[in-house]
């Protein structure tokens, strides 16, 4: 049977598929995450994941020509599915609800820089 | 784009595993991280990244033989598994097979780095290829040849001056690297430090930290280390700032170079300042005064033996034939620390050398134990498994698939003990520097070390599971299942072969260390001919010393707490200061040798406690005495003297503007040099002067931490800004046995792994053969076998093997150990008992061993051993 959970690090990594778009592929996906979450990933580790995702059906990918930078080597560039798209929203949607559900925050009361 | 290209080799790994259509999509990710880090960090981070995120593809789903459903890989999870399930079942059994391995491998790890730290010994400078010094080797008249490097400072000149196209530098040094007194304001230390010529750094190629590597060009100016520049200057740019040298001479900072490693000739080096502080137009070099080193650095594609034909008869002119023959050869600087010995002129193996050889073979035969135990523990507990190979056979397993569940295991707990091995070295390296005297460093980030290491492990795994892969799965499973399996009498034999080999290792290094140990203590406890204790050495320093002696001795004494006092003009540790040329006034005749010539005060003697054996000591009160001189027992005996009382003796050349000298007093040999030599013929000259070594007799009845801070308050009031450095006579002198001692905490060390090792292979092995009476010990002890029998019965075979293993070491262990005793003139007999110590503990250990299986299994309840199964 197929996996078809999404799990968090797989989640952020298939957001950021979606920001990338047209330059979604493992390097660029490792280096965006750097910069956005300021944890360092190996590109292994990040292709690895991709690999996964797409096993379980939330990614496609294709091959695409590649710069003068990667010796002229194409790339795998990642988009996400439909079944992706609907994975996101699912998760969003338990999230959100979950949040709701929070009292403090619900009230409006949550003060974060309470310390 | 960039000229820089990643890591050729990291890319062939990535390429060996990777999955063929990902091999595109990665390279060029990886190129592109690459070319960013550059861009963003170095090339040396660029490089480092690439390497881990090669690293980091090592996942299941990049392998090419990794698809996740195959057989293969099915077959390798489940062999892995069935050899973890196995490796936690038999807990003790694994972890003495897993810890004698990785012992083992500890062992090997440690003599590696330590052998090749010494076989790279001076590559730190860069030219190390092309460096030599100048030798010399001299036949003296009466037939002997030695080797010295002490050299003329003529001959450095003349190279330079005739040889221009072979030498392309030359740079000579103060022969003796003495500790110098550098002060910067209040603070002054000794350091050791080379007077050399402005070539010299570059020659050696410092690496500067800043300033000029040429500064010695001006010889008022001083080339600091990186440490001793950070004591006198801390976070202050030193460049520039006054460095005074011997309270004497004040020398501009001219550079900072980065300290140089410990497995360097010049390792000490803390400072360099010219030669011309000594050497100048108003005092040139000579062609007589043998106070230099010499060193060159040969051109690109000159060979040395070549260069060393040309030099050959440099000296030839400028001596008198009857000084007797000399001719001067290079020796490359590769050969400096491991090939410098010399006998009778001829280049021999040096004791260094033959300890990295020694140390080789320790480290071979100790990883061979470990070895050994792998295999027959592994051997042995295959064995047991007779009924395993039965059952797979019958459901269908090839022969070749049960050859790769043994060998994943041996695979698995090789891998094991080389994991914990990489730990336990990077922990106790720190521990091991201290005792084997090194700064080894763990090459963590070394591609060989980590290689070397995986094939290493990957060897020792199938050899290991060799035997038993391919003799288990050759089983015909109805037999293997009826249990009528027997163990091959070939195999029982090679075990015991195998033990007897361990401990004959094991007892041999035993012997071995404590023949070491005896010797050191043989040498520490031999009469030194002067008392040692409760004196303490200061150098005299400026000439306001030598002026103000006599008060400062006067004050001194006054205090009471010193008993006497007295210089000389060479310390009491080395026989520095030979002359020969002496020769027996009554009868004319040559003495062939020559003598450790001292002046001393007076006082000399009272000061050291030296041991008179005949005659008198030198006196203040005798008008006279500069005529008269103490010679040594040794050299009384070797002038072939009958009463030496009174004997003159001429010299060729003079002694404070004599050449007469009448023997008044004969003084027990003073070991100054080696404690493991002859002691060298001693001619002491009195001289009411004072000379540089300063010796103070303290009163025994007070208290160090009392009488020596009141001692430096007197001496510095009486000789203001003179340093009271003083150093304890009997510590220097502990300083002799340093080398030996640290071979006697190696050989300790690498003997207590050995014994473990062999004991945890005895252990598992008497442990298996136990089990495998149990029945047997069942049977008897219900017929009514006592304990003593039965533990008789169960040692008795392994005892049988240590004790061949004690036959066989005694006489390998005296044949070693005689030709290292060679090596010391001073030195003990072997006897018989110091190999009984070694045998008898060898043997009560392994019985120790044997007899904790032995005795469970006949303490044990019969019914329970009959039961089992």
């Amino acid at each position: 049977m197929k996996e078809s959970k999404l799990g968090d690090f797989e989640e952020t990594i298939l957001l950021l598929v979606g920001i990338l778009e047209k330059e979604a592929y493992a390097f660029k996906i490792a280096e965006e995450f750097e910069t956005q979450t300021k944890r360092p990933v190996s590109i292994g580790a990040v292709h690895s994941t991709l690999s996964r995702i797409e096993d379980k059906g939330f990614l496609t990918s294709e091959m695409a020509a590649g710069s003068a930078e990667r010796g002229g080597r194409r790339k795998r560039i990642y988009k996400i599915t439909a079944e992706g798209q609907r994975a996101l929203e699912i998760s969003r949607e338990l999230k959100l609800s979950l949040w709701n559900q929070f009292p403090a925050f619900a009230d409006g009361k949550l003060n974060f820089v309470l310390g | 784009m960039s000229i820089y290209e990643p890591p050729k080799l990291a890319e062939k790994f990535l390429l060996l595993f990777l999955k063929e259509d990902l091999g595109e999509e990665v390279l060029g990710d990886l190129d592109e991280k690459f070319y960013r880090t550059i861009e963003k960090k170095s090339l040396r981070r660029a490089k480092l990244n690439y390497w881990y995120q090669v690293f980091n593809y090592l996942r299941p789903f990049a392998f090419k033989f990794f698809t996740s459903n195959s057989i293969i890989t099915t077959m390798i999870k489940h062999n892995f598994r069935i050899s973890y399930r196995i490796l936690i079942k038999n807990k003790a059994f694994s972890a003495i097979n897993i810890g004698g391995l990785a012992m083992g491998m500890i062992v090997t790890i440690l003599i590696a780095l330590w052998i090749h730290d010494e076989l790279t010994f001076n590559e730190y400078h860069e030219n190390s290829d092309r460096i030599v010094q100048v030798l010399r080797k001299n036949k003296e008249t009466d037939g002997s040849t030695y080797v010295n490097s002490s050299m003329v400072g003529q001959i450095g000149v003349f190279m330079a001056e005739n040889y221009p196209t072979v030498f392309d530098k030359v740079a000579m040094t103060f022969f003796r690297s003495r500790a110098q007194l550098l002060s910067v304001g209040k603070q002054s230390f000794d350091q050791i430090g080379y007077f050399i010529q402005s070539d010299g750094p570059e020659m050696l190629s410092l690496r500067m930290i800043s300033g000029d590597i040429h500064g010695l060009e001006d010889r008022g100016s001083i080339l600091l280390s990186q440490s001793l520049a950070k004591t006198f200057f801390r976070d202050k740019n030193p460049i520039g700032e006054i460095v005074t040298l011997n309270l004497s001479a004040d020398l501009k900072v001219a550079g900072v170079y980065e300290d140089v490693p410990s497995n360097s000739s010049f390792a000490n080096a803390s400072f360099m300042a010219s030669m011309e502080l000594i050497y100048n137009e108003q005092n040139p070099y000579s062609w007589d005064n043998y106070n230099i080193r010499v060193f060159a650095q040969l051109k690109e594609g000159v060979k040395v033996n070549e260069a060393s034909e040309l030099i050959k008869d440099i000296m030839t002119p400028h001596r008198d034939a009857e000084d007797g023959f000399m001719e001067l050869f290079l020796l490359p600087m590769k050969d400096w620390h491991l090939n410098a010995e010399f006998e009778d002129g001829v280049q021999v193996t040096s004791k260094r050398m033959q300890f990295v050889r020694l140390y080789g073979i320790i480290g071979i035969f100790v990883l061979l134990l470990a070895f050994i135990n792998f295999m027959n523990l592994n051997t042995a507990r295959f064995q047991n498994r007779g009924k395993e190979v039965g059952i797979r056979k019958t459901v269908g397993s090839f022969r070749s698939q049960l050859i790769t569940q043994f060998l994943a295991e041996s695979i698995l707990y090789a891998t094991a003990a080389f994991i914990i091995s990489i730990v336990v070295v990077w922990l106790i390296l720190p521990w091991f520097n201290s005792i084997s005297d090194k700064s080894l460093m763990m090459p963590l980030n070394n591609a060989w070390f980590w290689l070397s290491g995986v094939l290493f492990t990957l060897f020792s795994a199938l050899v290991a599971g060799s035997y038993p892969a391919l003799f288990l799965s050759s089983f015909k499973p109805l037999k293997a299942l009826n249990g009528t399996l027997k163990q091959g009498k070939a195999s029982i034999r090679l075990r015991q072969v195998l033990v007897v080999f361990q401990f004959t290792i094991s007892i041999l290094l035993m012997i071995g260390t404590v023949t070491v140990y005896n010797q050191i203590q043989h040498a520490k406890s031999r009469p030194a001919g002067y008392n040692q204790e409760d004196l303490i050495t200061v150098r005299g320093r400026s000439s306001e010393f030598y002026q103000k002696y006599d008060v400062l001795r006067a004050e001194l004494k006054r205090t009471g707490l010193v008993e006497e006092m007295a210089t000389a003009n060479y310390p009491l540790m080395n026989t520095l200061g030979n002359n020969g040329g002496f020769t027996l006034k009554e009868t004319g005749e040559r003495i062939g040798f020559s003598f450790n010539t001292i002046f001393v005060n007076p006082e000399y003697g009272k000061t050291t406690q030296w041991e008179l054996i005949a005659g008198r000591d030198f006196s203040r009160e005798f008008s006279h005495e500069t005529g008269n001189i103490i010679v040594s027992e040794l050299a009384v005996k070797r002038m072939g003297l009958e009463d030496p009382i009174g004997v003159e003796l001429q010299s060729r050349w003079e002694f404070k503007g004599r050449k007469n000298f009448t023997i008044v007093g004969v003084v027990k040999d003073m070991i100054k040099g080696s404690p493991y030599e002859e002691p060298y013929p001693l001619m002491l000259f009195p001289t009411t002067r004072a000379n540089s070594f300063l010796f103070i007799r303290l009163n025994p009845k007070v208290r160090y931490v009392e009488a020596l801070p009141k001692i430096q308050e007197v001496f510095e009031a009486t000789l203001p800004g003179h340093p009271f450095n003083y150093e304890f006579v009997d510590d220097e002198y502990a300083v002799k046995f340093r080398s030996e001692e640290k071979i006697g905490s190696l050989a300790t060390f690498f003997s207590v792994l050995a014994i473990l090792i062999s004991c945890l292979g005895l252990f598992g092995l008497s442990a298996f053969v136990v089990e495998q009476r149990t029945k047997e010990i069942g049977i008897r002890k219900v017929l009514g076998a006592s304990i003593t029998t039965l533990w008789k019965l169960l040692s008795r075979d392994f005892s049988l093997l240590v004790i061949i293993s004690c036959i066989l070491a005694i006489p390998t262990a005296s044949y070693f150990l005689n030709g290292w005793l060679e090596n010391y003139e001073y030195r003990i007999e072997i006897t018989w008992w110091m190999y009984g110590t070694a045998a008898v503990t060898g043997l009560i250990i392994a019985l120790m061993t044997v007899s904790y299986h032995a005795l469970r299994a006949s303490l044990g309840n019969p019914v329970d051993a009959l039961r089992s199964e």
